[in-house]
């Protein structure tokens, strides 16, 4: 209401969380689960029975890299289709208590002077997500390091920024160099008390973002702050020019580098319920999400809703023991009574959902031309730039299922491109 | 991965809570005031009218819904919206007949008939009200100055555009602009409530419900074009501020032309559709036969809404992939 109404193309306040909430850590899972994107089980090099240690790629010779981040005894291969009409390769490897590391991983002591090749190809070895763009050899012209979490309900990133400071600098000097990186922006939320004081000037430029949904999406960074689009790898190659990593990830990857281990523990805030406290987990990559609402001592209610990554761009799950990725931020449990309900009503013109987009699509038009199955009008209002952000199906009066029409939409014309 | 029993389904998760009823009944809400000032002017006359027309829109809404093999969708109160704009735009003895048959009209051919409420490119208000006044012999019900003649309100019975029209501004020398402001004037139940219209039009822009830029710049094209008009003869055309307080400008642009499936939804579409709605109007008043313009130059401009929706401050860009790459050859690049 109010101000915010009255110029009613501003987005929706979403606020992202600002709180200390300390990092807990989590046992080893008797089982992992681990995901390959993109892939198949006849990718998977290795056989149920055979014996994996940490860090060692379970992929078949050329057929890229996918790491294991635990040690243990395969005890299935299988495949699934995410959500996101991703196939996936599963693995799922009975653990052991103690780690093997592979030896492939190998540390580097002098990270200021190690040649960049090296620094790239450990870096991506050691199991860190983001660069597919960069292997296939797109260029980053902006290298973004963010230290706002992606949603709302996430503590991830403010965590890190305090008890990681010192590690920053040093990761923002070796990461500049492993990507080639003509200039990096650190991205700090305006509200964070521990702003970047350690970080040189000289190293990177700082931007204080208003640390609201979506500021936090590596795209509208990638916007606002980048040189205009963030790297991307799908089905039909790569585009983008602007590199955003985590915090999180940065520091890790100076930890990585630092020791010759690849990285297999991921903070995850979890919560309970919407509006409920929030708490940080340290969790090993592949540690199924039942393990984690166990610890928190959540019981999923039947009917109910599972959504990890956040509230407004997550992805919701239809088991408990989908597990937890190199990106998996935050896990949400929401009631039955909390869970939205999408309704088949006809679109009544409102405009709110143009006027929210942060990539200025004509929302209304979109949905009715997806709706009937009108492809090429899609196209034509450039559908492919939608971020996924959800902004349009948390304001839509109607209650329609936006970002399902334009998702399916998206899907279809990336399939006919690929056909061609 | 076994599944559990859980509800899945793509972001967000989470909603503003924001429903079709909130425009709907905050409508309803906002034009209370407007209401109740034609009552009080009006009486039961004036009741008699908005029950009408409010009844039959909703009857003819869930008629027509039925027919054509539709869920009925009456709670949703656009239909009751429509029905009352129409009845605030009328005389307070209008006959029920013609209160009927406009709004059946309104509702059947202006909306349904396009698919319902979204898909309707006019307003059923607006449709309905036109129909009334275009058809030759009702012409005298719709002449406020004739329909209205049993009334003694206390301050001018006369029309003031009527008289605008009939003696120019000379002729306007009755007429108190602040008195017409507080609603002391002749017209349409509820439109000639200006103040009541106004407050509750504030109420819907605040609410977020109705975007500022549409009444805004209908309100600027009114001035604008009366002050061109003023310019040019100062004593044949009546000044902005006349124009802007009286017949049905102010529920026009707070009410009439904002309705959300006949207007545009991008801010320059929608500054543009204001100034233009307002322009129109005035020149209708100005040059066509009938005293007021409003109601004709909002279907007007309705029409050209899908093209005034492509007036975007920034166009849409398709982005090219810069590098295309097989699945084979991603895979051997990403093990080397
Ligand atoms: S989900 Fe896509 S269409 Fe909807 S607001 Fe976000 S970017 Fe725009
Ligand atoms: S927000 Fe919903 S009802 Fe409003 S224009 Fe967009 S799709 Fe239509």
């Amino acid at each position: 209401m109010g101000l915010r109404a009255l110029f009613g193309s501003l987005p929706p306040r979403i606020p992202y969380s600002t709180g200390n909430v300390p990092v807990e850590s989590l046992a080893l899972p008797p089982r992992a689960t681990l995901l390959w994107g993109g892939a198949s089980p006849g990718d998977v090099g290795v056989a149920v029975g055979d014996t994996v240690q940490t860090g060692q790629n379970l992929a078949r010779e050329g057929a890229g890299l996918f790491m294991s981040t635990v040690s243990g005894t395969v005890e299935e291969i299988n495949s699934f289709r995410g959500a996101d009409a991703v196939d996936y390769a599963v693995v799922g490897i009975n653990t052991v208590e103690v780690d093997s590391y592979d030896s492939s991983i190998k540390s580097i002591e002098d990270l200021d002077n190690a040649p960049p090749e090296q620094l790239l190809a450990t870096i991506i070895r050691a199991g860190f997500p983001g660069f597919d763009a960069l292997v296939q050899g797109a260029t980053v012209e902006t290298l973004i390091i963010s230290a706002l979490d992606q949603e709302p309900l996430t503590a991830v990133s403010p965590q890190v920024l305090i008890e990681r400071a010192n590690d920053v600098s040093a990761g923002i000097a070796m990461l500049r160099r492993a990507t080639g990186a003509k200039k990096v922006v650190v991205a700090i939320p305006h509200n964070s008390a521990h702003a970047a004081d350690g970080i040189s000037v000289d190293l990177a430029e700082i931007v204080k973002v208003r640390a609201v949904y979506p500021n936090g999406l590596p795209e509208i960074l990638a916007k606002n702050h980048g040189a205009g689009q963030a790297l991307k790898t799908g089905r039909n190659g790569t585009v983008g020019n602007t590199l955003v990593v985590s915090i999180e990830h940065l520091v890790g990857m100076v930890s990585c580098l630092r020791e010759g281990r690849p990285f297999v523990n991921k903070i995850v805030t979890c919560c309970g319920k919407s509006g409920g406290e929030l708490k940080n987990i340290l969790v090993r990559i592949g540690t199924p999400v039942s393990m984690a609402l166990d610890n928190l001592d959540v019981k999923l209610p039947p009917g109910g809703k599972l959504v990890i990554n956040g509230p407004m761009h997550g992805y919701s799950c239809f088991s408990d023991e989908q597990p937890m990725t190199a990106t998996s931020d935050s896990v949400l449990v929401q009631e039955p009574a909390e869970v939205h309900r999408f309704e088949s009503t006809a679109c009544i013109n409102c405009g709110r959902c143009s006027a929210v987009c942060p990539e200025k699509l004509e929302v209304n038009l979109l949905g009715r031309f997806s709706e009937y199955s009108i492809f090429d009008k899609c196209a034509e209002l450039g559908v492919e730039n939608c971020i996924e952000c959800g902004l349009c199906v948390y304001v839509c009066p109607a209650q329609r299922p936006l970002l399902h029409l334009l998702a399916h939409a998206k899907l279809v014309l990336e399939e006919e491109t690929v056909g061609k | 991965m076994k599944a559990a029993d859980l509800t899945v389904s793509t972001g967000s998760h989470w909603h503003s809570g924001a429903r079709i009823t909130d425009f709907s009944y905050n409508t309803l809400l906002a034009l209370v005031p407007a209401i109740a000032m034609g009552l009080y002017h009006y009486g039961i006359s004036a009741a008699g009218v908005i029950g009408t027309a409010v009844a039959s829109a909703m009857i003819a809404e869930a008629a027509m819904q039925k027919l054509l093999g539709k869920p009925v969708t009456i709670a949703d109160g656009s239909a009751a919206v429509s029905g009352l704009l129409l009845a605030l735009l009328l005389p307070a003895n209008t006959p029920a007949y013609m209160v009927v048959v406009a709004a059946f009209i309104g509702i059947a051919i202006g909306k349904q008939c396009f698919g319902g409420l979204g898909a309707n490119p006019l307003s059923p208000a607006l449709v309905g009200w036109a129909v009334l006044r275009i058809t030759k012999p009702w012409v005298g019900y719709l002449d406020f100055d004739l329909a209205l003649i049993n009334y003694d309100l206390g301050f001018s019975m006369q029309y003031p555009l009527a008289v605008l029209k009939a003696s120019g501004a000379s002729g306007l020398h009755d007429f108190n602009t602040w008195n017409l402001f507080l609603g002391n004037q002749t017209g349409g139940i509820g439109a000639s409530a200006i103040v009541c219209v106004l407050g509750g039009g504030l109420y819907m822009v605040a609410r977020g419900l109705v975007r500022w830029e549409i009444p805004l710049c209908f309100l600027l094209g009114v001035f604008i074009a009366s002050s061109l008009f003023r310019l040019v003869d100062s004593a044949a055309y009546a000044g902005p501020l006349f124009h802007i307080v009286t017949g049905n400008v102010m529920i026009g642009a707070f009410f009439l032309s904002t309705d959300n499936s006949s207007a545009p939804i991008n801010r320059w579409g929608m500054v543009a559709f204001g100034l233009f709605c307002g322009m129109i109007t005035v020149v209708l008043r100005v040059w066509s036969v009938y005293p007021d313009g409003v109601v004709f130059a909002c279907l007007l401009m309705s029409l050209f809404v899908p093209l005034l929706d492509k007036l975007r401050a920034s166009p849409i860009i398709v982005r090219p992939a810069t590098i295309q790459i097989t699945k084979e050859a991603r895979r051997e690049g990403a093990s080397s």
